[in-house]
């Protein structure tokens, strides 16, 4: 099963303050270990959401608003996406992310097309498949 | 460069309700879109909250904490990555985001990744390169 771990933000991830080289060094070594295991699939920082902006649905009206964005504890700061048997493993792996401080990683199961059941039709799951082999050719 | 696309959950993805043919359907075309435009590098959904678990970390100590997480407005319920040219471009792209999803009430952020080359030259930054952080440009 896939989990999405969100790295929170905080005053300094949304103040633009870039890791220091030790802090870089020390998440290489962890991702590491993560390729060895055979654990990560993706991992990314974002920017602080200043360069970002939100779109709002309602009523069939969009707004955009830009950012930043107040509620720094809310925000996401960063992610990996692992692949692991159980969520236990998952927290597991949370556990020695290299954070030296005060830091918060949500844990979140992704939908695999099983979990959808008959509403996911094998049209739209082929459909799914070729999408995704299509953006992997790209990426080759 | 690149966008992270978050789909911020509401009542009904975190209450585990689960998206209709229909909407299946349409987020099918709308990621078809995206991908014949050659945006679009990956897209999933997300299980609520209450299958989650949070870790906090304090003094570089980690306590974990069961979901679910009551605060839905703050929680994510799905992503896509985006490859783009401008902000203005992904906003466009998450503009037409199928209207049938949430009722026509959703909230989606759009945030930009960090690349390689944001952060300077380094020992580390190397190492990233290497493993197969690099990604096209």
């Amino acid at each position: 099963m896939r989990f999405m771990l969100l790295v929170k933000a905080d005053k300094d991830s949304e103040a633009g303050i870039l890791p220091s080289e030790k802090e870089l060094a020390d998440m290489g070594v962890y991702n590491d270990e993560l390729v060895k295991a055979g654990v990560m699939l993706a991992g990314e920082g974002l920017q602080p959401s200043s360069k970002g902006a939100r779109v709002k649905f309602s009523g069939g009206k969009r707004t955009v608003v830009d950012g930043p964005f107040a509620e720094s504890k809310e925000l996401v700061a960063g992610f990996w996406l692992i692949e692991v048997k159980s969520k236990e493993e998952a927290i597991e792996w949370v556990k020695r992310v290299p954070f030296a401080g005060e830091a918060e990683i949500e844990i979140r199961q992704v939908f695999e097309a099983e979990d959808f059941g008959p509403a996911f039709t094998p049209e739209l799951r082929e459909q799914e498949e070729r999408q995704r082999a299509q953006i992997a050719a790209k990426k080759r | 460069m690149r966008f992270l696309v978050i789909r911020k959950a509401d009542q009904a993805t975190e209450a585990g309700v689960p998206p209709t043919e229909e909407l299946l359907a349409a987020m099918g075309s709308y990621n078809e879109e995206m991908v014949k435009a050659g945006v679009m590098l990956s897209g999933d959904g997300l299980q609520p909250s209450s299958k989650g678990a949070r870790v906090k970390f304090s003094g570089g100590k980690p306590r974990v904490i069961d979901g679910p997480f009551t605060e839905s407005k703050e929680l994510i319920a799905g992503f896509s990555i985006l490859q783009v040219d401008s902000k203005e471009e992904a906003i466009e792209w998450v503009k037409r985001w199928p209207v049938i999803d949430g009722d026509g009430e959703v909230e989606i952020e759009i945030r930009r990744l960090f690349e390689l080359e944001d952060f300077g030259p380094s020992e580390a930054i190397d190492r990233m390169r290497e493993v197969g952080f690099a990604k096209p440009k």
